[in-house]
């Protein structure tokens, strides 16, 4: 049988901000993803993009339901495989501030395959392949103070697919950006997308980010409004 | 690479960094210097009050020391003499006969210690001749001279020259008496022993009290005073079961307990001290790690492991605790080291200290460098201990609370 490379079942997840409240996240979610497609995900302010994408990547866990990762479960399990999982296998991009403050973009890039246990030539080639990609080879010696927001998102996706990860998670890495640079992004992400062959879903509220995806799913109050294969 | 980490996020939050530095190195190099001070003092204070009279080990008969009675008597003090010559670790040996009379003035009758020492010997082994007052030090020649404490002469009211009796039992159980002349008055500042003691040369004594080759006990001046314990039971083996030998430490028991009080409070002090730094450090490693939440979200988002983020912030601390103590030791040694070689003079308290006849105006500090180690060590301990708390309680955040934390 021929399984999905990423299986979201029944998902549900409800928070507890105070003693009485409740807020359902998310309501019985099922999604599946093939190996290398560029998905989008979008909805309104607290449709729950972040908490899927989290739980997707085995950085939360859902209150009910499953998700299975090259047919291996990844919810319910223990936290020290969560961290080897998002070690070698997931990459993740946060909307801002993804970077060690205090290493250079090249340390940066280098910290998880370092982390993997890769050689030093490894990283070396590694770290210059991505960094050409990205158009970065240049800032690889500045600490990322002395980068633009652009920059840093591009290094932070460097980091991410350095290590060749199954799976790149980015949760609205556009957002901070302006417009130019965001598309520049995304046409970075899309060229590894389909260089790589590696599976990229990402968040979006932007109209013209949401445009560049292929497979685009549409949240809204934790429930999945649309489920669709554009272009 | 965590390691470069730490050092570079040492140098970042450069105000953390410095300020733990200097609030550690300073309290190290108090600590240390304190423990310096107070073993310098209390080995003056105990080399003083050992050396006045008592002695660093001290010879009896077996029996002696429970009862010290006329049967308990060494009746053979030439043979232990004998036995003790060029026995490596003495430097002197010296006899002595203590016994209790009645002393007469012209004035008043009053009680006291009446000893019979070798003159030149005791010199080197007591401050009996350096707390000389007035009039001179005894010779071994004299015959009916008294050297006697201050305050005795002041009881019986007589000054050097001035005649005196006194009446004793001689070691053979006679009646013992003589007219006696005071050459000399003496003040080691120990109140009760000026208020007691006097001494005549030991052969007067011996033909007086009928105490030919007696003595109540020995002292033993060691060549090196801080091996006195050792050196007292090496004697004792020698000696046999016929005598008992017993250092400083078992004949001023009360002394030692004094010191180590003292020593209690002194690191009470310290403790307190400490508390408050601990705090301070606790305090500033948790506005540092806590700035840093995000971040470490982030490490563990990617993969990095509880304990490599454990090990990493606490790579931080040891590297900056470290540092810390090895300048404050730096710091704490040179003091205690300059102040070994130029004791602290206590300006200002030199007639008292005189007066007590303790010749510790000048009060070196102890130079001990395993000691200094071992402040080191402690503070060392304390200083990464007190990063423990901030870093367990944002190594217990989870990744994503981390992340999300503001
Ligand atoms: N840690 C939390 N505690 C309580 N409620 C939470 C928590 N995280 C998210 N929520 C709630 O869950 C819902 C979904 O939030 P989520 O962040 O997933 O939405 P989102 O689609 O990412 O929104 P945005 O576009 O603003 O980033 C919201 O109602 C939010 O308030
Ligand atoms: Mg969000």
């Amino acid at each position: 049988m021929n399984q999905p490379f990423l299986d979201v079942k029944k998902i549900s997840k409800i928070f507890h901000p105070g003693r009485e409240v409740k807020v359902q996240a998310l309501v019985d979610i099922s999604l599946t993803f093939d190996r290398g497609e560029f998905v989008v995900i979008s909805g309104p302010s607290g449709s729950g993009k972040t908490t899927l994408l989290n739980i997707m990547g085995g950085l939360d866990s859902p209150t009910a339901g499953d998700v299975f990762l090259d047919g291996e479960r990844i919810t319910g399990v223990e936290e020290k495989f969560l961290s080897r999982l998002r070690r070698d296998h997931i990459g993740f991009v946060f909307q801002a501030y993804n970077l060690i403050p205090v290493l250079t973009a090249r340390e940066n890039i280098e910290y998880v395959m370092q982390l993997q246990g890769r050689s030093r030539s490894e990283c070396d080639r590694r770290t210059r392949e991505v960094a050409e990609k990205l158009a970065i080879a240049e800032l690889l010696d500045k600490l990322p103070g002395e980068m633009s927001g652009g920059q840093q998102q591009r290094v932070a996706v460097a980091r991410a697919v350095a290590s060749r990860p199954k799976l790149i998670l980015a949760d609205e890495p556009t957002a901070n950006l302006d417009s130019k640079s965001a598309e520049g992004l995304m046409d970075m992400m899309q060229s590894l997308n389909q260089d790589e062959r590696i599976t990229i879903i990402f968040s979006s509220h932007d109209p013209l980010v949401i445009g560049k995806a292929k497979h685009s799913i549409l949240l809204k109050d934790g429930q999945v409004t649309a489920d669709e294969f554009p272009g | 690479m965590f390691f470069k980490i730490a050092i570079r996020n040492i140098f970042a939050y450069r105000k953390r960094s410095i300020i733990t530095v200097i609030l550690l190195a300073c309290t190290t190099a108090l600590l240390v210097f304190a423990t310096a001070y107070m073993d310098g003092s209390h080995g003056r204070l105990i080399q003083s009050s050992v050396e006045i009279y008592p002695g660093y080990v001290q010879i009896t008969h077996q029996g002696f020391r429970e009862n010290p009675s006329l049967e308990n008597l060494i009746f053979d003090a030439a043979q232990v003499s004998e036995s003790l010559q060029d026995f490596p670790g003495i430097e002197v040996l010296t006899p002595r006969f203590e016994s209790y009379v009645l002393f007469s003035s012209a004035e008043k009758a009053v009680g006291g210690m009446f000893t019979a020492i070798d003159p030149e010997k005791e010199r080197q082994v007591s401050r009996l001749a350096a707390s000389l007052k007035q009039g001179s030090y005894l010779t071994s020649t004299d015959q009916a001279l008294v050297y006697m404490g201050s305050e005795l002469a002041k009881r019986l009211k007589v000054g050097v020259g001035d005649q005196l009796a006194f009446v004793g039992t001689g070691a053979d159980y006679s009646f013992a008496a003589d007219t006696l002349t005071v050459k000399g008055i003496f003040q080691t500042g120990l109140f009760d022993f000026d208020s007691r003691a006097s001494f005549v040369a030991k052969p007067y004594f011996d033909r007086v009290m009928a105490a030919e080759n007696y003595a109540t006990h020995f002292i033993v001046q060691p060549v090196r005073p801080a091996e006195a314990a050792t050196l007292e039971v090496a004697i004792g083996q020698r000696l046999g079961a016929e005598y008992e030998s017993a250092s400083w430490q078992q004949t001023m028991a009360g002394l030692v307990q004094a010191m180590r009080v003292d020593s209690i409070f002194g690191y009470i002090t310290l403790a307190i001290i400490f508390m408050v730094i601990f705090f301070v450090v606790m305090i500033y490693t948790l506005l540092v790690v806590y700035a840093r939440v995000r971040e470490i979200g982030i490490l563990r988002a990617v993969g990095t492991g509880p304990g490599q983020i454990f090990s990493m912030l606490l790579l931080e601390s040891v590297l900056l605790g470290l540092v810390s103590v090895l300048l404050g030791g730096l710091i704490g040694g040179a003091l205690a080291y300059y102040f070994h070689i130029n004791p602290i003079v206590f300006s200002g308290f030199d007639e008292q200290f005189k007066q007590y006849g303790l010749a510790l105006t000048a009060m070196p500090t102890d130079f001990a460098p395993l000691v200094i180690l071992r402040d080191m060590a402690v503070m060392f301990v304390l200083s990464v201990s007190a990063t423990l708390y901030p870093i367990f309680k944002v190594n217990a955040f989870k990744p994503i609370e981390a992340i999300h934390h503001v």
